[in-house]
């Protein structure tokens, strides 16, 4: 009896890549001291740079977007990113939390 | 990644099956990983720690390796009997969490699917159901109507299956009594002491939503002490 089904980041990354779109998969695979998503958390980007899902709770994710955005127009297929503890300037990229975070972002392709 | 390789992630979840990611960080190489399937030239020879792994639901780079693993868990399945107003409040609880629900009351007019839109509902006898369903630790149980007719025989299957959380709502009078028949049908002080009754971590709310959430929440505690203790 299913009733309603509950779209996934996953689910969203298939159907932009079905629907022609470029899709990259972006994960965090390690972290240190305190940072706002677990390992495993996982964000899906388009190359028109809508995305889905996060990676740290906001606060590197316009980065990972560039990042994602960077990798599509060349020929490599993955990268990893790091972010570190941020300054005292609230706009600059970092985790204002103190901790450290490590994303690998990769080409979903066929 | 390949498509094929999120396709089947997307398929594997969706039939809920333990299973896990594996991805070379050094070639960008990914597969699926379970017990017993053999692994490719890229992840064979850390066979050992990616077992470790993911039996202890861990996620991350394999200590000195450059392998990431990410687990995926079957959901647990929870039973809920009464298709009372708290059932209502917890299906909205539940849904963005890792369970899979299904309410089960004899009492057909508490259990519509106007009461229930979007969950799997089952109009019978606890008895009855639990003939048909398979059952085993990675179930839970919570029962709702404190009604001895409809919630022991639920209890005590629970009980005998060994599902891993079990939760009886009603008052501390209401469970001193419920504790005392099953210890007059056999059951041992350790099993009843499993129960959790009254149901709920101490939120010190009454509302049905807050009682919902207080249920919800030893829940998820419960399910996450084997990574808690892992961690100790």
């Amino acid at each position: 009896m299913e009733k309603q089904i509950k779209r996934t980041i996953l689910e969203q990354g298939r159907d932009w890549f079905e629907s022609d779109r470029k899709v990259i998969l972006a994960r965090v695979i390690q972290t240190w001291g305190s940072s706002p998503c677990p390992v495993g958390s996982n964000m899906i980007v388009n190359d028109k740079g809508e995305f889905f899902g996060s990676v740290s709770g906001g606060c590197v994710e316009a980065n990972v977007i560039e990042e994602c955005l960077d990798l599509l127009k060349n020929n490599n297929s993955f990268k990893q990113l790091e972010f570190k503890v941020s300054d005292d300037n609230a706009w600059n990229v970092g985790l204002a939390c103190g901790g450290e975070i490590k994303i690998y972002i990769e080409k979903i392709n066929s | 990644m390949k498509l094929e390789i999120l396709n089947e992630i997307i398929q594997k979840k969706s039939s809920s099956q333990n299973f896990a990611l594996l991805t070379n960080l050094t070639n960008g190489n990914s597969e699926i990983f379970e017990f017993g399937k053999l692994l490719s030239i890229d992840f064979e020879n850390y066979k050992k720690q990616i077992e470790n792994y993911h039996s202890l639901k861990k996620n991350g780079v394999i200590d000195g390796t450059q392998i990431f693993i990410q687990n995926f868990t079957k959901p647990i399945e929870v039973i809920i009997v009464g298709a009372v107003h708290i059932a209502q409040y917890l299906v909205d609880l539940f849904k963005n969490l890792n369970f899979v629900i299904t309410i089960v009351d004899p009492r057909k007019f508490f259990i519509t699917d106007e009461r229930f839109p979007n969950v799997k509902i089952i109009n019978d006898w606890p008895e009855e159901i639990f003939k048909k369903l398979e059952t085993d630790s990675n179930n839970a149980l919570i029962t709702l109507t404190h009604n001895p007719k409809i919630d022991d025989p639920a209890l005590k299957h629970a009980l005998k299956n060994k599902f891993f959380y079990i939760g009886a709502l009603g008052s501390k009078k209401t469970h001193t009594k419920r504790c005392q028949r099953l210890k007059d049908s056999g059951f041992t002080e350790e099993e009843i002491a499993s129960i959790h009754g009254p149901i709920g971590i101490e939120l010190g709310g009454k509302s049905g939503p807050e009682i919902a959430l207080s249920i919800v929440s030893q829940l998820v505690l419960e399910s996450n002490k084997l990574i808690l203790n892992s961690k100790k």
